[in-house]
Parts: C-alpha cells; structure tokens; sequence
C-alpha cells in the first residue's frame, strides 16, 4: 500500500465515499457531499457563462466597441425577466417567439435529413448489401424489424389478419433492442464504478498501479 | 420464508457490496480477459490510421463531464496517442462546461509523450456556450467562433490553425459525447448539414442509439463505453504506437466480472420469483 501524499487526493476519496455511504442508506455525510455538488456546480456555471458567453459576446461589443446593435439582444434577453412584472408580462413572447422561429428553422430540415431520409435510405435494400451473404442477410433482418416495428405503432386499423403476426414480430424487435440498451446500460453504471474504484485503490490508497 | 422468497428479498446493501467485492478483486489480482475488437470500433480506428503528416487535422470534441470518465476519458487519450503517432494534428474543443479541464489533463499528458508542440501540432479552442449556433458558425468560419483559442491566443497566431476555416478543413471530427449536447448535435449540423465525417465515442448507455447511424454510414466509426476505449486502447498498442498505461483494458477485466455477476443475480432474482409465485398459487 503508498498511501497518496497529495491533499486533494484524500478529498476526493473522501467525498466518493460520503457518496457511496448513501448505499447503506442516507445519511449527513451524503447530503454534504451532495449540496457541496450542487453548489459548486450552480457556482461554476454561472461564472462560466459570465466569463464566457455574457462578457465577451455583449459587455465587450457593447460597452467597450460601443457597437450598438448589441441593444437588441441585451431587450430580448432582458424581456425574459418581464415575467416579474405582470403589466409588461407581454414582452417575454418577442424573445420565445425568436427562439422559436429561428430554432424550428434550423432544426427541422437537419433532422429530416439526419433522421429520416438518411435512415429510410439506409433501410432500403440495395445491390450492394448484397455482395456478402451475411451483409445481405442483416439488410432483410433491419427491413423486416423497421417495417414490422412501423406496423406495431399503427394504430388506425383493428390488429387483425396480417397485421397482427407482423406487429407481434414488432414486439420481438422492439424487446430486442430494449434488452440491449438495458445491458448497454448495466455497462455503463458498471465502469462508473470501476472508474471510482480505480481512483480508491489506486491514486489513493496505492494498492493497484 | 424458504430459499425461493429469499432470494426475492436479498437485502440491497448484501448485493452492494457483493458487487463492489466482485470489481474490486479483479483490479488487485488481473485475470487478463482478451478484448476482441468489434467492426465499428476498427473503424474509426482506421479511418485515423490513413491520415498522416499531410493530412488535415482531426478535431476531437470532449463534450463529457467528470462523470463519464472512466469511459470516456480513455478513449480521449487513445485518440490522441493514435493522432501523435500518426503525425496528424490535433485541435481540441468542447461543448460541456465541465469539459476544458479534462482537455487540459489530456494535453498535460499525452503531446509531451510524442514531443508534440502547441500550436505547431495540436491546439485547445475551448468552451463555447450554445451548441447549435457554435456548430453551425463553425460550419462557415471557426474563427468567427472562437476568435482566441483557450488560452485568449488569436487563431491567426496558431500556426497549426492558419489554414482553418471551416469542417471542409478538417479531415475528421470524433465527439466524445456523454449526452446533450453532443453526437447527436454534431451529427444534426456538422454533418447532415456540412457533410463532415463524423466519428463518435459514447458511453454505454448511449451506444445503442448510434447503431443506425453507423450502419447508414453518417458515423463513420463507434467507440461504445469502456469496452470500446480498451479496444481502442488494444488496436493502438498493437500498431506500436504506444505502451502506455491502458485504463480502460485493466476495467475490462472487473466489467466482465460485474456483468457475470449480474447475470447470475438476475437469473436467482427471476428463480426465486417464479417459484414463490407458484408455491402461492398452490396455497390458494
């Protein structure tokens, strides 16, 4: 064992374990550890965004180059707060309906290309999946599982007749890729704990290299 | 109460630190678990493994916080290690506030590694607050976006950076991404809308939602979790790029136990459930 010599080191084990002390159950040491977090997260993003969103991209340009254009997003952003005034309430829509607009705008054709035609492309069946065998074979399984997912989610006809087996077939998909982002899941929580561990055994108590 | 119900009611705290024992053995005493590469993993890896000196720079994106550091991190250092070897520059950024600092840890370790210089051959833009008018400013002009790098340097100044303007200059882009903002972001502007090729590295739990997207082929290669950064961490140690310290593939050893384990819990949970339910139907 080599014990670490360094003060932040024993901190940081320090507060990991007033975390994984919530494991037996909660308790002061926890809570600590806990609004410690949240104060020097809500600490650090505001100075954050100060030093690297408020400061350069308005006090400057404004205050310093004395570029008065910048007025206009200082208002909208200022009419967020107008919702503490009940009589100029009103003006909190001109910043939303901007966000709006200009959002929906942006988002809306990029996610019809990522999304959609991009994915419908990658789902139609083409020659060249089929140059191998099992390339071809995973291009009819990926066919089969949009399309019968697709049918499990229509809900304007009765399930009866055909549309019945293959929304069934639906399911199985749909469980089957439940399965695997709960496993996915199960890995990720997994390493966080590896990653702690690492940090006990290792940079603090010196056990593992 | 007989063995089925209880192991319905294992005490939660027992299987804490059943698991906790389970993880920690294997890091004291390594078993040595092979780590098999997986396709989309060796494809990113390659698509790195073609460039060279000449080649335009890679630009990673370590849009992750503390929390996902064990996955994410070293994957971050791999990258790196594979960029340096091969010669390629290297321009870091990130869309997480919490992001810099882990930046700057890599680059506290891995250039001094290959004798890389900043600003010569890699370079550290920083944070910037609001993704999607970062991403698609960057599409036109990374320098309208980011004027100075981390360290208030004038783009200009960089001279690693004096041909960059916009993804048509960049031969890669990797997202290391914990959530939002991140892949999916990237995947939105830079690439459906600029066409950048597109790498990414997540952790587990969002692996598999970039499946489709590699599988179409917008991302061109997928490091998921920790076992895609010990896969990484594996392919660029094979290539003799690096011996360093592989962190990822000492976890894998205690992930896989972690998962037999859990395995095995959730098959005696279900056991014991189907046995007491039908122990009750009988009794009723």
């Amino acid at each position: 064992m080599n014990l670490s010599p360094e003060p932040l080191v024993w901190i940081s084990a320090f507060l990991t374990l007033c975390i994984f002390s919530f494991l037996y159950r909660d308790n002061i040491l926890y809570q600590f550890a806990e609004h410690l977090f949240v104060g020097l997260s809500a600490g650090y993003l505001i100075a954050i965004t100060w030093h690297n969103q408020i400061y350069p991209n308005l006090v400057i340009p404004l205050f310093q180059e004395g570029r008065v254009i910048y007025i206009i997003p200082l208002a909208f952003g200022l009419f967020y707060f107008t919702r503490f005034i009940p009589k100029l309430a009103f003006l909190v829509r001109l910043p939303i309906a901007f966000l709006i607009g200009w959002g929906s705008g942006v988002i809306i054709p990029a996610v019809f290309q990522r999304d959609i035609l991009r994915q419908t492309q990658g789902t139609l069946l083409v020659r060249e999946a089929f140059e191998k065998w099992d390339t071809g074979l995973w291009a009819i399984v990926i066919l089969v599982g949009v399309i019968t997912t697709l049918i499990y989610f229509f809900f304007s006809r009765e399930r009866k007749g055909i549309i019945k087996p293959a929304a069934n077939i639906g399911i199985i998909f749909l469980m089957i890729g439940f399965g695997a982002s709960f496993g996915y899941t199960v890995m990720s929580r997994i390493s966080l704990l590896i990653g702690r561990m690492q940090f006990l055994l290792g940079d603090w108590l010196g056990i593992i290299r | 109460m007989n063995i089925f119900q209880l192991l319905t009611k294992i005490p939660r705290q027992i299987i804490f630190l059943v698991v906790a024992i389970a993880i920690a053995i294997p890091m004291i005493v390594p078993i040595g678990m092979p780590v098999n590469v997986m396709p989309k993993s060796e494809k990113l890896f390659k698509a790195i493994d073609e460039l060279g000196p000449q080649s335009k720079p890679v630009l990673v994106s370590v849009d992750f916080d503390p929390q996902s550091m064990p996955e994410l991190y070293p994957m971050l250092l791999a990258i790196m290690r594979h960029c340096f070897a091969r010669d390629v520059k290297v321009i870091l950024m990130n869309l997480w506030p919490q992001g810099p600092g882990l930046a700057e840890m890599a680059v506290s370790i891995v250039p001094a590694e290959f004798n890389k210089e900043y600003s010569k051959d890699y370079a550290f833009l920083g944070y910037k607050f609001g993704v999607s008018a970062v991403l698609l400013g960057m599409g036109e002009s990374i320098r309208g976006v980011f004027p100075t790098d981390y360290y208030g340097t004038p783009l200009d100044s960089i001279e690693m950076l004096s041909h960059i303007n916009n993804y048509e200059d960049l031969s890669l882009v990797v997202t290391l991404s914990t959530g939002d903002p991140g892949w999916r972001q990237w995947l939105l502007y830079a690439q459906s809308r600029y066409g950048a090729k597109l790498g990414v590295g997540v952790t587990a739990v969002s692996a598999a939602d970039v499946y489709p997207y590699v599988e179409t082929g917008q991302v061109i290669g997928l490091l998921a979790g920790m076992k895609g950064a010990s896969e990484y961490e594996v392919m660029v140690q094979r290539s003799g790029y690096s011996d360093e310290r592989r962190i990822a593939v000492q976890g894998m050893d205690a992930q896989s136990l972690g998962h037999l384990l859990i395995m095995i819990l959730i098959v005696l949970g279900n056991i014991g459930y189907f046995f007491s339910r039908r122990r009750s139907r009988r009794q009723k």
